[in-house]
């Protein structure tokens, strides 16, 4: 792992990857969001692609969003509620 | 057409834009109203609540804007308002005041379910969906409120910004403590459905 990092960033030392880590790690809501610039998406993609302990936050940052978006029931609106609201304002016209 | 400015709307025509564009708004709003409540009858009263004033303030609703902000904000305030009338409900604080308290995982009590309840499909689905629901509510109402916006009615930051008035920093420092206090409400839940890391 540590040799493959080295061949993507040749004159990356440690820090500056750690702090790559870290931008995207602060990215994560904002993409799964659809809320990032094309400029961070462009980076954000690229250092997934060669991090992997990155990658999967952004993969189960997706699942997290995935459940509440996918599996979060929706009730029902009572069918009375229409004729309430109506009726109510009538009566304070 | 253009009387954008002095418009004095007819009682019919009022009533019919009324109608027209802020009713289809109330699925979502009841569902935002249930989940700030988690009681039928409050989001009932709520709704009704939000559609009054609307309806008051009408006059001051552009055509085609966003109806939907609109209302969610005026929802989200009438909330606030409600509920700091009654007192009986001490648990709704500010996130701030409570989020330290929800590190520990007291809340997970019916570890169990998963293993023990029969795996058809749908059942598992519902299984999902309920341990999503509880989750979720078990979260301080500002961190609920932020992620209801955002990822169940796919509100965009600067939207959540006007409907809470808040800067657009602010919400997106407190979507992301609300995402990990869900996260470590669900991690227990995600690894015995197989989603571990």
């Amino acid at each position: 792992m540590e040799s493959k990092f080295t061949e993507a960033y040749p004159k990356a030392p440690d820090e500056t990857r750690q702090a790559d880590c870290e931008k995207v790690s602060g990215m994560l809501d904002l993409m799964i969001d659809g809320e990032a610039s094309s400029e961070e998406q462009t980076f954000f993609n690229h250092h997934i692609e060669e991090c992997v302990s990155c990658f999967e936050n952004h993969q189960k940052q997706k699942l997290l969003k995935g459940l509440v978006t996918g599996h979060l029931k929706r009730v029902i609106v009572p069918k009375s509620l229409v004729q309430s609201i109506k009726a109510r304002i009538q009566e304070t016209l | 057409m253009s009387d954008q400015t002095g418009k004095q709307l007819s009682k019919e025509e009022k009533d019919a834009r009324f109608e027209a564009e802020l009713l289809p708004v109330l699925d979502p709003l009841y569902n935002f109203a249930y989940r700030l409540t988690l009681d039928e009858d409050d989001a009932n009263d709520l709704v009704q609540e939000t559609y009054l004033k609307a309806y008051r303030f009408f006059d001051y609703f552009e055509q085609g804007t966003n109806a939907k902000a609109w209302l969610f904000r005026i929802l989200k305030n009438s909330f606030i308002n409600e509920f700091r009338k009654k007192s009986k409900q001490p648990a709704k604080v500010d996130y701030s005041e409570v989020e330290g308290y929800y590190n520990t995982d007291d809340v997970e009590g019916e570890s169990g379910v998963a293993s023990t309840t029969d795996m058809r499909t749908e059942s598992v689905q519902d299984l999902i969906g309920d341990e999503v629901a509880s989750a979720l509510n078990a979260l301080p109402v500002d961190f609920r409120t932020v992620i209801i916006l955002c990822d169940l009615e796919g509100f965009t930051y600067e939207e959540m910004a006007k409907i809470l008035d808040i800067p657009i920093g602010t919400v997106r420092s407190r979507l992301h403590r609300a995402r990990n206090s869900l996260k470590e409400k669900l991690e227990k839940y995600a690894k015995s459905m197989g989603y571990n890391s």
